[in-house]
Order: C-alpha cells, then sequence, then structure tokens
C-alpha cells in the first residue's frame, strides 16, 4: 500500500476497556467525623484531605475574608510548632501540607508516601486543630491580602473577574465581594476574628478526612481516628448555627436588565472581557445536560464560541464559557481576551451564539462530540490519588450522592438535545446580562455605545500608587 | 520508597522515527507525545516566533484531516491534547483511553505526512491573529508581562539563539509567508528529527505494527541542517541591569543568571539550590524577606533547563509598598552569596530531598507526564532513561555540590537585574484628573 492509501482508511476504535470511578469505604468515627479511604493499588503517594463543610459564604459580611485569611495564618504556628516548625516537619517526610478555603469548604491536606502516612496525618491533626495565630504574622498577611488586592487593580484579567462578580449579585451576597476580602474587611480579621472562625470549622459533624492511595497495610479509619479522633471535642462549634455550611448563601442578581460596565484603561492593547449572570449551584437538578450544554457553548477546544471568535476571526487566543457551580449559584460566565479593535464585534458574536444556543437545537454530531468527550475523558481524570480524592471531596462538600460519580458517565449518556434545549432556555439569560470590561475605552466607547448591548458605564481608575496602602499595624497577641 | 521503574523499549524505525514504548496497565489510558527537535532556536532574524506560529499550523488540518479535526476528533474519543514550542523543541501530545491509541497516531502521522496538503492562506491569516492575540495577553497585556524577554535579551549576546523570546515579535509573525511554512516543515518535520513516546495501557507489539503502518512510508530528511555553535562563556562577565516602568503598583525586582546546560550536574545541584532558597515557607529567601524583614510580598527563585551553551536560572522579589528596594535587592542577593560560601545544612537538604523525591513520584505517576520525560530526554540528551536516573541524581546532591555550583553560578559578573518600577506621570502623558489605570 501507499502511504496515501495508509492515511486515507481512519482507525476506528478498538473495545473500550470497563472503567468504573473507585469504590470508597465509609467509616464514621464517634465523634461523627466521617473517614473515606479509596484504595487505588500501584499509587505510592497518597492524598489525604481533611474536608469541613464551611468555607467563605459562610462568614458575616463584616469580616469578609476572614475564612480565607484563617486558612492561610494557619501554617504560621501551631501549639507544638511555633513559626515554620511545622511546615519543616512536613518537609522532612517529603510532605507539604495545604490549608485552604473557598467559597464552600476549608481543608487541610497533604501528598505524602504511604509508609510516612500516619506521621503526616499526626501533623495535619496539630494544624488543624491547634493554630495559634500569632498576632505579628497574621498582621503580615493581612498586609500581603491588602498588597495583593493593589496587584488586582494592575492586572487586567485579575481586575475584570473582580468588578464582573461585584457587578452581578447584589451587595448582601458574600459572591459580590472577593473570596479572600476587601480593602474593607480585611483590616478588621485580628487574630481573635481568626479564631472564631476557626472554632466553627472545628465541627467534626460537617468534616470528613478523605484518603485515596496504596492503602494496602495500612488501616485508614484507625490512623485517622488515633490523629483525629478528638477532632472538634476540645472547642466546640458552640454559637454556629446549626445549618451553617449546608444552607446556600444568599445570591441575588444585581442585574434586571443588560447593563455594560468598562473599566478604562489607556493604550491596552486587548480587551478583557466578561459576560454572564447569575448562575447555578451545584445541586442543580439537570447537571448533567448543563455540563453538555456548556461543553457545547464554551467548553470543548472546538465549542462554538472557540470556532466563531478564534478559529474564524482570529479575535482572541482562546474563549470559553461555563458555570462556576457552588452551594450557591455561582456565576455563569463568557470569558475572553480580545485585541481592542473586535472588542465590539466579539460582543456581538459572544451574544449571538448565547442566542442561538437557546433558540436552536444542537445537532446531533454537536451533542455526539461533547457527550463523547465527558464520557471518555473520564478516567483519564482520575489517574491520581490527587484527583480521586478531590473529587470524592466535592461529593461530600455538595452533600451528593454516593454513587454521584459512578453513576456520572451513565446520566452524561442520557443527555438528549432537547435536555441540552432546555437548559440553554432554563439557565442562559441574555435579558440580563453583564457585560463587564477592562480595556481602552476611547478606543471603543462610542462604537460601545451605539452598539446598544445595554445601559453603558465607564469607569476611570486611579492607579493605586506606591506605598499607599497594604500597611496595618501589628498587635500583639 | 523505591526509585521509579520506567521500563521502556527505544528503537528506531527505518525511516530514523525514534520510538519508545512504555506499558503500563494500571489506568486504561495511553499517552502519545511526540517531540520534534526543532524549536525558536532554529529561528533566524527576521523571522522570529516562526517555529510556535508553525505549532499553531499543525491543528489546522492535514491531507486527511479538516482544519480544528485534529481537536475534535481526540475529545470526542475522551482525550486531551495539545502542543508548545520552546526555545529548544516544539511537542505535541494526547493522552487518551486505551482503545483510541491508533487514531491518536494516525493523527499524528498524517500531519507528519501531509500538512502540506491542507495549507492555505486563510488558515496562516486566521492562526497570525490568534498568535498575535496569545502574545498580547500572555505578555504585552500583563503586569511585569516582558521580564522574561529582557532576561534573555540580557544572558544571551544578540547573536545566540536564545536572545530573542519564542513567541517572536509583531512585525516579523506579520512577515511570515506560507512559503515559509511550507520550507519549515519540509526542513525539520521529519521522522529522523521526531522522537514519539508511547505510555501507558498499551499492548507493545500492537503499537509498534501501527507506528509501522503509519509512520513507517514517511521519508527522511537527509539534510536537517545542523545548528550552528551554540556554546557561551560560562558567565556573562558583568552585571547587566535595567529599569523598566510599567502598569504595575508594586515594583519587582527580577534575577537571572547564565547556567550550565541540563544534564550537566551542576544544573542538578541548582534546581536543589532553588528548593532550599525558595521552595516554601520554610526556605531562606521566604523565611527571611517575606516573614522576618518582610520587605517582599513574594520570592521565587527556579531553574529553566536548556541545552545550547548555557540554561538559566532566575528568580524574582515584589516589593511590599514603601519598602527600600535597595534593601530588598541586597538581601536577596546576600542569601544567593551565603549559599555558595557556607555549606546548607544537614537539615535543609534533607528536607529539600524529601521534597523532591515526592514530587518526582508524584509527577511519574501520570502517563503523560512519563510520556513527555521519554521524549524529552531522547531528544534533548539522547538518553531517555535518565526519566529512572534523574530522582537519584537530584538524591545525590551533596551540600559541597551545591555550594560550589552556587559559587560557580549566582555570583556578582553573571547576574542580570531587571528593576520593574510603576510609571512616573510623566511617562504616561496624562492630567491629574486623567491619572491611567
Amino acid at each position: 500500500m501507499t502511504l496515501e492509501q495508509i492515511l486515507s482508511a481512519r482507525p476506528s476504535p478498538g473495545r473500550p476497556r470497563t472503567y468504573e470511578f473507585p469504590q470508597f469505604e465509609r467509616t464514621v468515627l464517634p465523634s461523627g467525623l466521617q473517614v473515606l479511604a479509596v484504595n487505588l493499588p500501584g499509587r505510592p503517594i497518597v492524598a489525604a484531605n481533611l474536608v469541613v463543610r464551611r468555607g467563605a459564604s459562610d462568614e458575616p459580611a463584616e469580616i469578609a475574608g476572614a475564612t480565607v485569611l484563617a486558612a492561610r495564618a494557619m501554617t504560621e504556628g501551631t501549639q507544638h510548632y511555633p513559626g515554620v516548625e511545622l511546615i519543616e516537619a512536613g518537609e522532612r517526610l517529603g510532605a507539604t501540607l495545604h490549608v485552604d478555603a473557598g467559597w464552600d469548604a476549608f481543608t487541610v491536606s497533604v501528598d505524602v508516601a504511604a509508609s510516612r502516612l500516619r506521621a503526616a496525618l499526626e501533623l495535619l491533626a496539630e494544624l488543624a486543630e491547634r493554630p495559634t495565630f500569632p498576632g505579628s504574622d497574621v498582621a503580615r498577611l493581612r498586609d500581603e491580602r491588602l498588597n495583593d488586592l493593589l496587584q488586582v487593580k494592575a492586572d487586567p484579567r485579575r481586575r475584570v473577574d473582580r468588578a464582573f462578580t461585584a457587578a452581578l449579585y447584589t451587595a448582601d451576597s458574600p459572591y459580590a465581594r472577593p473570596a479572600a476580602g476587601d480593602e474593607d474587611t480585611v483590616p478588621r480579621l485580628t487574630p481573635d476574628v481568626l479564631r472564631g472562625v476557626h472554632r466553627t470549622v472545628l465541627d467534626p459533624h460537617r468534616t470528613a478526612v478523605i484518603v485515596g492511595g496504596d492503602l494496602s497495610g495500612l488501616n485508614v479509619p484507625r490512623l485517622v481516628g488515633a490523629a483525629l479522633g478528638s477532632f472538634g471535642a476540645v472547642e466546640s462549634s458552640a454559637g454556629v448555627e446549626a445549618d451553617a455550611g449546608t444552607r446556600p448563601p444568599r445570591a441575588a442578581s444585581a442585574v434586571d436588565r443588560p447593563i455594560v460596565r468598562f473599566y478604562h484603561r489607556p493604550g491596552s492593547v486587548q480587551t478583557e472581557l466578561r459576560i454572564g449572570h447569575v448562575g447555578l449551584a451545584r445541586r442543580v437538578p439537570d447537571f448533567h445536560a448543563v455540563q453538555v450544554m456548556a461543553a457545547i457553548l464554551g467548553g470543548l477546544f472546538n465549542s462554538r464560541l472557540q470556532m466563531n471568535l478564534r478559529e474564524d476571526k482570529g479575535y482572541t487566543y482562546g474563549i470559553g464559557a461555563g458555570f462556576d457551580m457552588r452551594r450557591g449559584p455561582g456565576p455563569f460566565s463568557v470569558r475572553t481576551a480580545v485585541q481592542t479593535a473586535a472588542t465590539v464585534a466579539s460582543i456581538s458574536e459572544s451574544l449571538a451564539e448565547l442566542r442561538r444556543m437557546r433558540e436552536t437545537e444542537v445537532t446531533a454530531a454537536e451533542l455526539a462530540a461533547a457527550r463523547d468527550y465527558l464520557v471518555g475523558v473520564f478516567p483519564l481524570r482520575f489517574e491520581t490519588p490527587g484527583a480521586v480524592v478531590a473529587a470524592l471531596t466535592g461529593v461530600f462538600v455538595h452533600d451528593l450522592p454516593d454513587d454521584e460519580l459512578t453513576r456520572y458517565r451513565r446520566e452524561v449518556e442520557g443527555v438528549s438535545v432537547a435536555a441540552v434545549q432546555k437548559a440553554a432556555q432554563d439557565h442562559i439569560h441574555p435579558d440580563r446580562l453583564a457585560i463587564v470590561a477592562v480595556g481602552d475605552a476611547d478606543a471603543v466607547a462610542a462604537d460601545l455605545e451605539s452598539a446598544g448591548f445595554g445601559e453603558l458605564e465607564v469607569i476611570t481608575e486611579e492607579m493605586p500608587a506606591d506605598a499607599e496602602a497594604g500597611e496595618t499595624q501589628e498587635e500583639a497577641e | 520508597m523505591t526509585a521509579p521503574s520506567v521500563r521502556f523499549t527505544d528503537e528506531r524505525l527505518a525511516n530514523g522515527l525514534r520510538l519508545i514504548i512504555s506499558e503500563d496497565h494500571l489506568a486504561p489510558v495511553v499517552a502519545v507525545c511526540i517531540w520534534y527537535n526543532v524549536g525558536s532556536k532554529h529561528e533566524v532574524p527576521g523571522k522570529t516566533g516562526f517555529a510556535h506560529l508553525f505549532e499553531h499550523v499543525m491543528f489546522q488540518g492535514s491531507g486527511h484531516v479538516a482544519k480544528t479535526e485534529h481537536m475534535a476528533l481526540v475529545q470526542a474519543a475522551g482525550g486531551t491534547l495539545n502542543g508548545t514550542t520552546f526555545f529548544d523543541r516544539t511537542n505535541y501530545f494526547e493522552t487518551v483511553p486505551s482503545h483510541q491509541l491508533e487514531l491518536a497516531l494516525w493523527l499524528e502521522a498524517d500531519r507528519m505526512a501531509t500538512l502540506l496538503d491542507a495549507l492555505n492562506q486563510e488558515n496562516l491569516d486566521n492562526q497570525r491573529d490568534v498568535v498575535k492575540n496569545e502574545k498580547r495577553s500572555s505578555y504585552d497585556n500583563r503586569p511585569y508581562g516582558t521580564w522574561f524577554h529582557k532576561l534573555g535579551e540580557h544572558l544571551f549576546p544578540p547573536d545566540h539563539p536564545y536572545h530573542h523570546p519564542t513567541i517572536g515579535s509583531m512585525e516579523d509573525l506579520d512577515a511570515a509567508s506560507l512559503e515559509d511554512v511550507a520550507a519549515f516543515f519540509r526542513t525539520y518535520y521529519a521522522p529522523n528529527n521526531a522522537v514519539l513516546s508511547i505510555v501507558g495501557d498499551v499492548e507493545p507489539a500492537q503499537a509498534r505494527s501501527w507506528v509501522e503502518r503509519y509512520f513507517g512510508e514517511i521519508p527522511a530528511n537527509p539534510a536537517i541542517p545542523v545548528l550552528g555553535d551554540m556554546s557561551l562563556p560560562p558567565i556573562i562577565g558583568a552585571e547587566s541591569r535595567e529599569v523598566v516602568e510599567d502598569r504595575v503598583p508594586l515594583p519587582r525586582l527580577f534575577f537571572g543568571f547564565r547556567a550550565p546546560v541540563l544534564g550537566d550536574l551542576r544544573y542538578d545541584a541548582l534546581e536543589v539550590a532553588a528548593q532550599i532558597l525558595a521552595g516554601g515557607k520554610g526556605s531562606r529567601l521566604y523565611r527571611r524577606l517575606v516573614r522576618e524583614e518582610r520587605i517582599a510580598q513574594d520570592v521565587a527563585f527556579f531553574t529553566l533547563g536548556l541545552t545550547g551553551g548555557a540554561s538559566l536560572v532566575a528568580g524574582h522579589a515584589t516589593a511590599r509598598p514603601g519598602a527600600d528596594l535597595a534593601a530588598l535587592e541586597r538581601g536577596f542577593e546576600e542569601e544567593l552569596e551565603r549559599i555558595g560560601r557556607e555549606p546548607v545544612t544537614d537539615d535543609e537538604l534533607s528536607r529539600a530531598r524529601a521534597l523532591i523525591e515526592t514530587y518526582e513520584m508524584e509527577s511519574l505517576q501520570r502517563v503523560d507526564e512519563r510520556a513527555d520525560r521519554l521524549s524529552m530526554y531522547a531528544t534533548l540528551l539522547d538518553d531517555p532513561d535518565m526519566v529512572n536516573r534523574q530522582l537519584g541524581r537530584y538524591l545525590a546532591v551533596s551540600a559541597a555540590d551545591i555550594q560550589r555550583a552556587a559559587a560557580e553560578v549566582l555570583r556578582p559578573d553573571n547576574r542580570v537585574v531587571l528593576t520593574y518600577l510603576p510609571l512616573t506621570e510623566t511617562a504616561t502623558g496624562t492630567t491629574d484628573e486623567e491619572t491611567a489605570a
């Protein structure tokens, strides 16, 4: 055969190997803390994650950022390991200990060789249970956050993200603010405030420890019980509302008709664009149809938005769209950066794609492409213990059924053309879009005005000057 | 922990294609990774950015694959994919469910054999626009976005291929023609200039027969030009400094050094040194400048391995508002000087080793990482077994090795310092009423 003959015959796939999401075993300790263990033979580096259903959206508005700052400050010293000694003790095990907080959950995690899991869990427990929040270090971290807010202003993509969520949500929604707090709230975050947040985290009934990797020869519930059996027993979470951590936060839309907010940055060579509205919570009933719909619109490499704005028009290096699903309705957004001259055209094309998603059915080929991708890529996503543990963490945080991941592929395969269109009609709302941009307003404002996308507001900000922000007083412990 | 044991076969087809296969049936996935021995170091003046623009063209269709269909087919097969370009090389990779291996091989073979059948002006113009937007979004419209390009300009002389950035210049991108694309393809995209690695849930005999079938008839290029001598003096000879005004609120100092090439034991020692200097909260630079003196908002220090005469080592520190920039620079430089003057402690070294060990073992759990490293070591060092030996090399680095390598490399007469400062008002040309954001 000639090369031409060989290459002109497309290969067909072989027989797929069966794949099931790994099974986990659940144990509930006497304290109420859950232990989820998932054995992954041949994976010598174990991932362990302590997760509490308590996140930034559960904190009072006046101390916004306290949960994230508490997480950052926990590695600044514990009762038995002052300063960075705990971090160093972890490093001797080859383990990096992380504390993170997001909107929905608080996590303390470690990746470590299976043979050192016991010692790593002891450090993890010390970190989770006995941080001291030294005043001087808390002050420094507060300053670092305020300085970071200056950097946000200077970075177009971070600036537009912040402006976008501020535009979408009413001011009484936590999602209107950055999860790590803003210029008003961060200065209030004293060590006592962080200690208060930490006490609310110490609730075994809202906590799971999820461990994945090659667990042969390890009794994970016993190891976790030994290290964390008293988690939450000493300092109770008294005073916390019983349903905090399961109740979605207030997340009302501040937008009732299309608006355009353009942040003027003279001389910008690109416009950073976000277009969207208040979206969906993770527990939305048609989750799988939404996933397929979002993949077709802006998730796949060859999504409608990419094919139009990148591969046809060349306006951008990349464009995506999707739903940031949280315990409450996080934002739905189209996200891109486009060359300045293509700003108005890019908004027009994006809006046209949003309308088309609602108004016309996807083709059978589009549906198949998205469905086959989501189903086929599923095993690739869970090659490592870290990925498996992260997925189970999501199941716990959102209180999803135990078989959420095992039935994922079946559910996606069942999504129909009609279900995709219904998801688009139910969840994409062109009548209340916020279009938020950072770019050169002088170059585009006139065209933007005449395009009539919505009520236009052009905002000129002062560049933060050096040496003005970011210094708060140190305080004694 | 046990050392990595990636077992693989290493062979060449008659046309010169180097084929590496590594079997691992743990997960039902397989990674395909092809490295071409061509990067931006092969570009000539006036044609910068070309290797990378070409990488984009590789996704615009080939003899039997339509524009963007490569992505569509891989994603519909449940796979992930991409391509990247850097100074020394260009790579393309797919990770797919194992029953889709043949598709990935066919796609790579079709574009290696027949790319020019699908090449047209419209696709080239479209990807030129996409790449120009990539340059804008990754560099031009980013605070401090020019630092890497500037370091390259200072560290490597104007006639050295690392002097210019991989992304190239707007003017040169504009000048790229269809003829350039065709010539580049014919010259460098030949089987004898590529390494193909297949790692994961694969039956080697079957994979080998597919590779023979799809790649075996692609003609070699017997006349791949040999790159000129890229060797450089080990140090730049005198400190080189530049002050850059940018739209940033906080000053940031960047440091760069010329370093030994990838594969040199001193390069490994510098990697361990970087961990001790700036790897996490217990590291020297973080502890001193961020935690104790509190003049830095953040610090970083890292190596970037290259083969053409020198690698580079770089770092940065962002100043806190009102911090004394001279003190920040002095503090950073003192720590670099100290690690070359006195040995690191046993505890620092054992912590760094333990972290590197976990990191390496964790990385090698993934089939795509293993495939990438096998192709990388084969392409750059002609030694794919480095995938198994690299960790041992890191763990064998001694305190004396670190001290020696640091003293040789992290010295003032081998140093580039870039000082990024907030734009002054005169530079923006704006008035008080209209201050720029």
